[in-house]
């Protein structure tokens, strides 16, 4: 496959989940909360694809959700492209991991993520972001994060296969 | 897994997409009309794709709701059943209440919200975020006339208003349990105008400004849009009932707790009132 094929491969996974999270994923809620799909997409992007991809992915499902989400325009881009960098580095440098590190670490990176999106908002001048039930958010997405980075990590594979072998 | 060295590349990436991020926020911030305008043209593009998947996926989420709700369905239905005893025993004091708002709204020949323009539209999205429990997406915008600011009712009452500049054939709604979320009310039977604010949700709407402490209101009494000169909102939509009076000696004022007449959660439908008040005030 040519860069440019797992590009649009990419994209394309990228749009299906965008649609998923906002037509299905967004409707499962337990607690009032639903999953973070768009943030488990650029953390596990992170985590197969390293920190490049990472940021790239973690900023264009941002972009995709901030066309949903009432708080400003690229707020969530900013924090995904730093969470996916971050966690792709973590991952190079740190974890080389084995699979059951990676699920956790999506976990862990959900919950984190949360918090920077709240703190950040607020001080943006955003409202009703670190509230009391900021911590039941964190704690349930990064549970339902934790479920679903399994497959979230088996389709990043399949997004970038032999990009991966050969430039790893 | 990932075993590559960190590059120079991949350090660029990261400030250039920073660096646009900061970008588009700083211009969000300062409402940017061509990045609105961006923004509408993207949405729109996403739309249908995300209709047909709402479609395909409606009965998935139904289903969903039935199962991890079942607690709260139950004790809403015997919420209702009290409710509806409480209103059959009240039926003669509702109807003076209506009675009473009816003769408020002609003396101060103030108009009936039915005679302003409206549009109803679908409920397309609840919220798809964890942190947007205040606003609603709608299946109607700027090509049915709405704008900024425009009130967004049920047949409940007031539930809120059009937040931003909407977009082709979508706009956010806010709701009225918003924190954030002000309006000017009327307490049906009292002169004094208030300002209520959202309480969050779930929880009732609170009125702590306006309402001087020797005004006399009631546990029970009808609380409605103030419509004011030049308010956002028409006057006489209703907002809700009074169910807690508090005082606040040091500012002589009273504080009002508000049980909103219109429920937002599970809104399906809504009415939007085409009101501009320049030109309908």
């Amino acid at each position: 496959m040519t860069m440019a094929g797992a590009y649009v491969r990419s994209g394309l996974f990228l749009l299906s989940a965008l649609v998923l999270h906002l037509a299905l994923f967004s409707d499962l809620r337990v607690l009032g909360v639903a999953p973070e799909v768009p943030l488990a997409l650029a953390v596990t992007a992170g985590l197969v694809g390293g920190p490049e991809r990472g940021a790239i992915a973690g900023f264009a499902i941002g972009l995709g959700i901030d066309l949903y989400l009432p708080t400003l325009f690229g707020l969530s881009a900013l924090i995904y492209t730093v969470w996916g960098y971050a966690v792709g580095l973590l991952e190079e440098r740190i974890f080389r991991s084995a699979w059951w590190i990676n699920v956790l670490v999506t976990a862990a990176a959900t919950a984190g993520g949360l918090l920077v999106y709240a703190v950040l908002g607020e001080l943006l001048g955003e409202v009703n972001l670190y509230t009391d039930r900021l911590y039941t958010v964190m704690g349930v997405a990064a549970a339902y994060n934790l479920v679903l980075s399994l497959p979230l990590l088996g389709l990043w594979h399949w997004s970038w296969p032999r990009l991966l072998g050969e430039e790893r | 897994m990932a075993t590559g060295t960190h590059t120079g590349r991949s350090r660029f990436t990261l400030i250039f997409l920073l660096l646009t991020s900061a970008t588009l926020i700083t211009l969000d911030a300062r409402d940017f009309e061509p990045l609105q305008r961006t923004e509408e043209t993207l949405s729109d593009l996403i739309s249908p794709l995300r209709s047909g998947a709402d479609r395909v996926f409606e009965p998935v989420g139904d289903a969903w709701a039935g199962v991890t709700g079942y607690d709260e369905l139950e004790s809403e239905n015997e919420a209702l059943r009290q409710e509806l005893q409480k209103l059959e025993g009240q039926q003669i004091l509702d109807s003076d209440a209506a009675i009473r708002l009816e003769s408020l709204l002609d003396v101060l020949g103030l108009p009936y919200v039915q005679d302003i323009p409206n549009v109803v539209g679908e409920v397309v999205t609840a919220n798809v975020g964890n942190f947007d429990r205040y606003s609603v997406q709608i299946n109607r915008g700027a090509e049915d006339g709405i704008r900024n600011g425009m009130p967004v009712v049920t047949r409940g009452g007031l539930i809120g208003r059009i937040d931003g500049d909407p977009g082709r054939g979508h706009s956010r709604v806010t709701l009225l349990t918003d924190p954030s979320f002000e309006v000017g009310v009327l307490v049906v039977g009292t002169e004094d105008v208030a300002l209520a604010s959202g309480g969050g949700h779930g929880e009732p709407l609170m009125v702590t400004k306006g309402l001087e402490i020797d005004t006399e209101v009631d546990i029970g009494d009808e609380v409605v849009t103030s419509g004011v000169d030049r308010s956002r909102y028409p006057p006489g939509i209703p907002i809700g009932t009074v169910t807690d009076i508090d005082f606040d000696e040091a500012r002589l004022l009273q504080l009002l707790t508000v049980a909103p007449s219109a429920n937002t959660d599970s809104l399906s439908f809504v009415t939007v009132l085409l009101y501009d008040p320049l030109e309908d005030g």
